[in-house]
């Protein structure tokens, strides 16, 4: 039986934070909320890891940064995807799909 | 410039760790917020969230760590691909380094020099407490240097002054002969004469036995002791272990080496190391022609101090004033105070002292060599910017071939800055490779400038090598030449419009422009240094076919002095005399003649004289003296205008004393104080004073010739010398045939009546007159090198650009062909482009050549610093070599077929 939730698996999170931000712009805590929620709680997001991915997004300038008062009326530091990201998040959606469908592939080889 | 980067770099890193800060704490609080509103109790909800997020600490942490990264990662980028772009261009890569690399290098070693002669402090404890005293005003001292020297006396009184000092020393530079122990050969060395508090007052350890102190200087004559500098230990004893508690030979007297001084202390002159520091209570042994230590009315000491702490310059002036006055009094009512005029004593109780800060000791070859320095370094800069120019030039064409691959760039998105950067980088690895290659070359050039310095000067104790503050010097001249190169292309790459740019044909009017506007700039500065190399050149002409007017191709000198090895009045006469023998048998002497001071070599003996020709008068300046003997003109070639020679009349009978009593002055004397007379039958008296007694009649007039250097014109009386009274001089051979060969047969001549003599400076008198012109030599060499490669830098710019020019210009040359333009009249399109810059940058060049000709004015000879033919010549030559450089491409320009050229586009 599988755990309730799955960590994200390495590399991935760059991912889901891309295609959260594809949807609109957001601060961290929302980011890390709507994972959870989207995926129904099946994943969880190790808040360890999303704030040095968000930089880490934004040094490679796939994300820019700004503050902006959030709904709870304090500011708070807003992630929008830039055009260069949108590129990069069509490209790693392509290649997901492309190992997700080989490794789809492998197990109907094997059953 | 790196603080500045560092500081901004400083405060948006601040910014980014409080932005992080803010960020964290917002997720935080909004989590304990949400569990609370879960139902969790507050000090439950933080600790499970700070659990969760993995501790705040460590996720700064990682967040930290992405940032730096980028930031490496970008400059590594950067300069590999800068360096893969610049390993591309072989041809503009090598241009560039080598301009550089040319600027640098002989901007650093001029620089290297300029910080050891002007700059650096003195190696000693504080040295930014030290201070110069000096005497101002008339001392009424005999002159030993300029008048602001002290007597030793007055410098014990001023070690009384602790209210103001922390200690008071004073010194005496001169030349001693040395012998390394009995049975040596005595050798002239540079020797300073301290007074004891010289060594605790610098504060210097010594690197070997004890330093001098108050106890070696208490009895005069009764300490035998000296220190050795560093070098003399190495050089002269072989860095002998055992050197301390060694018996060495000063002037032949023997004195024990009591220490050795460190290699960094190399006395308070740059530029006369001494080899021997002696107490000042051995004076007597030292100079044994004159001691006069305990003379008050000797003034030749050089007096520094060590402020107390806290105590200003001006302060310890003004505090001392009282003092000094008081001391003036005192003096003039001592027993041998010289008998003078009411105006003269008036004028030295006027007197007062001075106390200036002098950290940097006091140097008479700093005096001498600041300006040829400064200069250089100007022409080095000049040289240094005309590289940068070229490079800038260069990486503007790079620019403008890479526009393509920049307007790429900047199309994905590249920001205008992140393109700046990347020219920035490959201008800083241009500028870096130059300035490496530059501290190589340096050292050459460094070495190549000291070898022009007199051999004598051995003892400078300046250094060839490049040390701390020279590395700086290139790192930051090369980083600013760098940057400034980038800016022309970054600021073009900046105007470049994105809209459209890819396909766009870039027309690069605005860069041709700005290339054009670059070469100006290098004509201009090329023809400053032609006419500076010019100038100098010609001043080394004037002196050098001048001459010091007498005909010097057959005499030989050298000089003597046998009470300094230790021989007593009576034997060195008799010496003398058979020395004097010797050499006038040998066969190729024709004429010998001694002299109390030697020619050219920068000494004089001079005092103001008072003369009795119908009325008294007083001259109304000093008048160069020399005591020779009778021949001594005839042995020099100079004619006898009017009178006699010294002979045998003007000796005074023997068994009686006195001066002398006859003179004979040369043509600017009679000029200036006997205008259409004749001098002779005049009577002179030495000084000014009151009761100086005029009782030399002067028996002749001799044509003018140099004494102290090759530059000046001065009155001069000679006095007269006689053999049998000489324990030494300076002597004078004309010989026959070429004089090299009679250097060896003097010195066996010598040798044969006392092999132990030393001979100071044997030489031909054309050598000495070549040493005499080091500092213009070096001057013209250099400064005619460095117009050399200024010509050859701006000719490698002018040729590229007008390649650039000859290329946009292509297809306008083949339609105007086409259209039956003839060949000659393509290339003239091409020529007058260049034509135009070169008379702009000439005109641009007058203002500098005006400005340059201020700084090198003092240096010039015979020849005005605006010198309408030096300009006219230089402007000529780099007219002709630049349109010949310009013609290349004019020519190939011309040589395309219309068809081809109109296919270019």
């Amino acid at each position: 039986m599988p755990p309730e939730r799955f960590p994200i698996p390495q590399g991935t999170l760059d991912m889901l934070v891309l295609q959260i931000l594809s949807l609109g712009p957001a601060h961290g805590y929302a980011i890390a909320q709507r994972i959870e929620q989207i995926s129904r709680h099946a994943v969880q997001v190790n808040q360890g890891s999303l704030y040095p991915a968000l930089h880490r997004l934004e040094v490679k300038k796939w994300l820019s940064a700004e503050w902006q008062a959030s709904e709870t009326g304090r500011e708070a530091r807003v992630y929008s995807l830039t055009k260069v990201g949108k590129k990069q998040l069509a490209l790693e959606k392509e290649s997901w799909d492309r190992l997700n469908a080989a490794v789809k592939l492998i197990f109907a080889g094997n059953e | 410039m790196g603080k500045i980067a560092n500081l901004l770099g400083r405060r948006r890193r601040a910014r980014m760790e409080e932005d992080l800060d803010r960020e964290l704490r917002y997720h935080f609080d909004r989590r304990v917020e949400d569990m609370r509103a879960a139902g969790i109790a507050e000090g439950e909800a933080r600790r499970r969230v700070a659990i969760e997020m993995g501790g705040i600490d460590q996720v700064q942490e990682d967040v930290r760590e992405t940032w730096t990264w980028r930031w490496i990662e970008d400059a590594i980028r950067d300069a590999r691909y800068a360096a893969r772009s610049l390993a591309r261009s072989p041809g503009f890569t090598a241009t560039a380094v080598l301009s550089l690399a040319i600027g640098v290098g002989a901007s650093a070693a001029i620089f290297s020099l300029v910080d050891q002669v002007l700059f650096r402090l003195l190696p000693v404890r504080e040295p930014e407490r030290l201070v110069a005293v000096d005497w101002n005003g008339n001392s009424l001292s005999y002159g030993w240097g300029p008048g602001a020297y002290m007597s030793y006396p007055l410098c014990r009184d001023l070690m009384k002054q602790d209210r103001f000092f922390d200690g008071v020393l004073c010194r005496f530079p001169t030349v001693v002969m040395l012998a390394s122990g009995e049975g040596h050969q005595a050798e002239p060395v540079g020797a300073e004469i301290v007074s004891g508090s010289y060594f605790p007052v610098l504060g210097v350890v010594p690197a070997m036995g004890r330093h001098l102190d108050e106890q070696d200087d208490v009895q005069p004559g009764a300490h035998p002791v000296v220190v050795l500098s560093h070098a003399y230990w190495q050089t002269a004893l072989g860095g002998a272990p055992d050197v301390v508690g060694r018996k060495l030979l000063l002037n032949g007297f023997p004195m024990t080496v009591v220490g050795v001084a460190s290699p960094r202390f190399r006395g308070m002159d740059i530029g006369e190391a001494p080899a021997v520091w002696i107490p000042a209570s051995m004076k007597a042994q030292a100079t044994p022609e004159w001691d006069r230590l305990l003379d008050r009315r000797a003034g030749f000491m050089q007096v520094f101090g060590r402020l107390r702490p806290g105590v200003g310059a001006d302060e310890a002036q003004a505090g001392l004033l009282p003092w000094f006055k008081t001391m003036l009094d005192e003096d003039m009512r001592r027993e041998g105070f010289p008998k003078v005029t009411a105006e003269e004593r008036a004028k030295f109780l006027a007197s007062t002292i001075t106390v200036r800060l002098a950290p940097l000791g006091r140097s008479n070859f700093r005096q001498r060599m600041d300006r040829p320095l400064v200069v250089l370094m100007a022409a080095t800069l000049f040289l240094l910017l005309l590289a940068s120019l070229n490079v800038a030039s260069l990486s503007l064409a790079r620019a403008a071939a890479r526009s393509r691959e920049i307007r790429t760039r900047i199309a994905l998105g590249a920001s205008r800055v992140r393109i700046a950067t990347l020219l920035l980088a490959d201008s800083l690895l241009v500028a870096l490779a130059g300035g490496s290659l530059g501290l190589v070359v340096a050292p050459l050039v460094s070495r190549s400038l000291l070898s022009f310095l007199p051999q004598e000067a051995a003892g400078v104790g300046l250094s060839p090598a490049m040390d701390g503050r020279v590395f700086v010097f290139a790192f930051l001249v090369s980083a600013v030449a760098g940057v400034s190169c980038a800016m022309a292309p970054a600021w073009q790459a900046g105007r470049v419009s994105l809209i459209g740019s890819l396909n766009q044909r870039w027309s690069g009017g605005a860069d041709v422009r700005a290339r054009k506007a670059l070469v100006v700039g290098q004509i201009a500065f090329t023809l400053t240094l032609l006419v500076g190399a010019g100038l100098f050149v010609q001043t080394l002409a004037r002196l050098v076919g001048q001459g010091p007017g007498f005909e010097t191709a057959h005499v030989v000198t050298f000089g003597l002095n046998l009470k300094r090895v230790g021989y007593s009045q009576e034997n060195a006469q008799r010496a003398t005399q058979r020395i004097l023998a010797e050499l006038r048998s040998l066969p190729e002497v024709a004429g010998l003649g001694v002299a109390g001071n030697t020619l050219l070599q920068g000494e004089n003996w001079n005092n103001f004289l008072t003369v009795e020709a119908g009325r008294r008068f007083v001259t109304d300046r000093p008048v160069d003296l020399n005591p020779v003997t009778p021949g001594f003109f005839a042995t020099l070639g100079t004619r006898v205008i009017a009178g006699r020679d010294f002979d045998g009349r003007d000796a005074r009978p023997a068994g009686e004393t006195g001066g002398p009593r006859s003179a004979v002055v040369n043509e600017s004397f009679a000029r200036r104080y006997f205008p259409g007379g004749s001098p002779v039958g005049a009577r002179l008296g030495l000084g000014d004073q009151a009761d100086a007694r005029a009782d030399m009649e002067v028996v002749g007039v001799v044509r003018d010739f140099s004494y102290r250097n090759l530059r000046e014109k001065t009155e001069q009386a000679f006095l007269p010398l006689f053999e049998g009274t000489l324990s030494g001089g300076w002597f004078y051979l004309r010989v026959r045939g070429v004089p090299e060969p009679s250097l060896a047969s003097v010195r066996t001549a010598v040798a044969r009546v006392d092999p132990a003599v030393p001979l100071m400076g044997l030489r031909t008198f054309d050598d000495q007159v070549a040493r005499s012109l080091t500092t213009e030599r070096m001057l013209a060499t250099l400064s005619t090198g460095f117009a050399a490669i200024a010509l050859l830098l701006s000719v490698v710019g002018l040729c590229g650009v007008m390649a650039f020019v000859v290329t946009r210009r292509t297809t306008e040359i083949g339609v105007r062909m086409a259209l039956g333009a003839t060949r000659g009249r393509a290339v003239s399109l091409v020529v007058a482009e260049a034509a135009a810059m070169i008379a702009l940058g000439t005109a641009l060049a007058l203002p500098c050549i005006w400005a340059a000709g201020r700084v090198v004015e003092a240096q010039l000879y015979g020849v005005t610093a605006i010198d309408a033919p030096t300009i006219a010549a230089a402007s000529l030559l780099l007219t002709l070599v630049a349109l010949a450089a310009a013609m290349l491409p004019a020519w190939r320009a011309a040589s395309i077929s219309p068809t081809e050229a109109l296919r270019f586009e």
